[in-house]
């Protein structure tokens, strides 16, 4: 004969969980299924004669490298700023973090007119920058500016994140040993921020890649993937501008995948492995 | 394995003198301190838990600033030096090892910071004289905590340091390890021919470690001196719960020199001089007990007769509450526990000889324990006097020699402490 134990959990239907996959379920589908219809929607014929297409290709191209050199800058920029919120306890801290993340609430076609101000001929830099020969205004470099005032905040956040995780008792015991800041900066902090910072730089670069407001406004042409997929929508139709998206998908899809594998490490520890 | 004096040539000698010293965060002070240790000599820093004992290290070798006050190395001056440039040799609480670094790495990132040469073999010696040598590939992740403390050890030890000091090493291993650790500790410490400062809230690895020993109670230095002598007289109340000493309860001076606590009575313990209430403190561990009554032999003239309360058979020494007036506690050894035969309820006679008796005077004390100096005409601490605590900094001369080595003994006195040599 059983007996019940008082105060046991009744087993039954888990309603709890449940209902946590019910509703989280029906987001990631939200997400997929656009991504899933658009990828079947587009014959291999119409990817071939698109991938074809020389403004298709240089769009594409021209995307994945602006937004490799802006991941580069922000991490480069975005770093000693994400040192000093993890570890300063300086006046106006809160409202540098604020700044950082300023450009995650502007709205990116409002961000590329104030770029373009700033940027223009006529601008506070574009000005000294046109004298001495580079021009935003429709540029590469435009275009960077565009897409690292937009994902900046996701470079110096995670790499914020990770300084933050570092105890600061190891920066004390390198000094203690004899290390100078740089020095316990460069072989103790960053180290072990390492992951953090290339997680930050592969969402600057998806962020990137993906940026059309900011960079339609500041730099129409040359045009990115994005501004070329809109220009085909707008005078193709969409057939052909869905061949043009889906190979856009392909690429940003690949390479963000092959990024974040080598910032978590995963796939240095398997090149590692094969090597060895 | 110990390491020996001979291994460790290469160390500078001198000593570690601090006069003056001043830190602050926030609205915490620590200061005014003066210490000085001598090179061969280990200063136990006793406190309880945020009294400034981190602090004070961290001041010390410069990754805090300090407000005033001298650091002197080896009769250098360190105060604004850099903690890269300061050549000391810190061990943190957790051992705070680099654990992207393999243990041999940790020990040669030192050397290789001060662009000196760090070849493995070197580390591999410190190693194995810490008795890790096997450990030299393993990741830090992988050690137990005794284990990570030797690792922090042989690399402080590694940059050669001229002062080793040493945050709260053994505070956070399991009590097996850290007994084994206070005696591999005493080991190395005593072989070193530099100065060390070792912190703790431990009473009994104060003790086991230290020659000297200074307390620290809300960033105050309460006392400093040779260890037995500030445990036998600790400054003030607060110091003495720190050294292990009990609250007996108020007494009155009856009679110059003699004060009462209830049952008891207990001559010569104050200055004849002194009149009022005081707090009396005494040593549970030398409370005389008689199984016998009357008998007075056992415990002497001034036992009083009481009953056992209750016994508590804790280990190393078992308690014993005895139910006199006020309340005593006796901790004894099992072995006199079985000789006495005593049981709850038993009669028994309990003493306390004068030397564990300590009086203290009751007033603002009693209220803010550790805020006040020892009363001048009722107890005087054997070595050092608490500094009043000015906001301002004190001035010093120019610097008066390397203690330890030449600097005279009413030097050392002026500063605070007057130690013997070393041992």
């Amino acid at each position: 004969m059983s007996t019940r134990v008082p105060g046991a959990a009744r087993r039954g239907w888990p309603w709890f969980a449940v209902a946590m996959w019910l509703a989280g379920g029906l987001l990631l589908a939200f997400i997929v299924l656009p991504i899933i219809r658009l990828a079947v929607a587009a014959p291999p014929s119409s990817l071939r004669q698109a991938a074809a297409t020389a403004d298709v290709r240089d769009a594409t191209l021209l995307s994945l490298q602006a937004a490799a050199i802006t991941a580069g800058i922000a991490t480069l920029l975005g770093v000693p700023l994400a040192y000093l919120l993890a570890r300063g306890t300086f006046r106006g801290r809160s409202l540098v973090q604020a700044v950082v993340d300023l450009p995650l609430v502007v709205p990116h076609t409002v961000a590329g007119i104030a770029l373009l101000f700033l940027l223009g001929r006529t601008g506070w830099v574009g000005a000294p920058a046109t004298r001495l020969g580079v021009s935003f205004y429709g540029s590469q470099w435009g275009i960077i500016a565009a897409m690292l005032f937009v994902s900046a905040p996701f470079a110096v956040n995670s790499a914020r994140v990770a300084f933050e995780a570092v105890d600061p008792r190891l920066e004390r015991a390198a000094r203690s040993l004899g290390a100078s800041p740089w020095h316990a900066f460069r072989r103790v902090t960053l180290p072990l921020a390492v992951r953090g910072v290339l997680t930050g730089a592969v969402l600057v670069y998806a962020r990137s890649i993906s940026e059309f407001g900011a960079v339609v406004i500041v730099a129409y042409y040359p045009a990115t993937a994005p501004v070329e997929i809109y220009n085909l929508f707008l005078q193709s139709g969409l057939t052909q501008a869905t061949a043009a998206a889906v190979i856009l998908l392909i690429v940003t899809l690949s390479t963000f995948l092959v990024f974040r594998a080598l910032a978590s490490g995963r796939l240095l520890t398997r090149i590692d492995h094969a090597y060895s | 394995m110990p390491i020996s004096a001979a291994e460790t040539d290469a160390l500078h000698y001198g000593g570690l003198s601090v006069r003056g010293l001043t830190a602050s965060a926030g609205s915490f002070r620590l200061g005014p301190v003066d210490l000085t240790v001598p090179p061969g000599r280990v200063l136990v820093v006793l406190g309880p838990s945020g009294a400034g004992k981190t602090m004070l290290l961290e001041t010390i070798c410069g990754l805090r600033p300090q407000l005033c006050g001298q650091i002197r190395l080896s009769g250098a001056e360190l105060t604004g030096l850099a903690p890269e440039r300061r050549g000391i040799g810190l061990v943190f609480q957790d051992a705070a090892l680099f654990p992207h670094l393999s243990v041999r790495e940790n020990v040669r990132f030192g050397p290789r910071a001060r662009g000196r040469a760090a070849d493995a073999a070197t580390a591999d010696s410190l190693l194995r004289r810490v008795g890790i040598g096997h450990l030299a590939n393993r990741s830090p992740r992988t050690l137990s905590g005794g284990e990570r403390q030797r690792v922090a050890l042989a690399r402080a030890l590694a940059i050669r340091p001229r002062l080793l000091l040493l945050d709260e090493p053994l505070s956070a291993l399991d009590q097996p390890t850290r007994e084994e650790m206070r005696a591999f500790l005493q080991d190395v410490l005593a072989d070193l021919d530099i100065p060390a400062v070792h912190v703790t809230h431990d009473r009994d690895e104060a003790l086991s470690i230290g020659d000297d020993l200074a307390i620290i109670i809300g960033g105050r230095l309460v006392q400093a001196g040779p260890a037995g002598q500030v445990t036998a007289a600790p400054a003030d109340q607060a110091a003495a719960r720190l050294l292990g000493w009990v609250h007996l309860g108020s007494g009155t001076i009856a009679e110059p020199g003699t004060v009462r606590a209830g049952q008891f009575t207990f001559p010569d313990v104050t200055d004849p001089q002194a009149t009022g209430t005081v707090q009396v403190y005494y040593r549970p561990e030398d409370v005389l007990l008689d199984s016998h009554p009357n008998d007075s032999s056992g415990t002497g003239a001034g036992g009083v007769v009481t009953v056992i309360g209750g016994i508590v058979p804790t280990r190393p020494l078992a308690r014993i509450s005895l139910a006199s007036d006020p309340p005593l506690t006796a901790l004894v050894l099992h072995r006199d526990l079985e000789r006495l035969q005593a049981r709850a309820g038993d009669p028994v006679t309990a003493a306390l000889p004068r030397a564990s008796v300590r009086v203290f005077p009751t007033a603002l004390e009693a209220s803010h324990p550790g805020l006040l100096a020892p009363q001048p005409g009722t107890y005087t601490p054997p070595t050092a006097r608490p500094a009043a605590r000015s906001t301002r900094c004190r001035t010093f001369g120019p610097p008066v020699g390397n203690p330890g080595h030449g600097r005279s003994s009413a030097d050392r006195g002026r500063l605070g402490l007057r130690l013997p040599p070393r041992r």
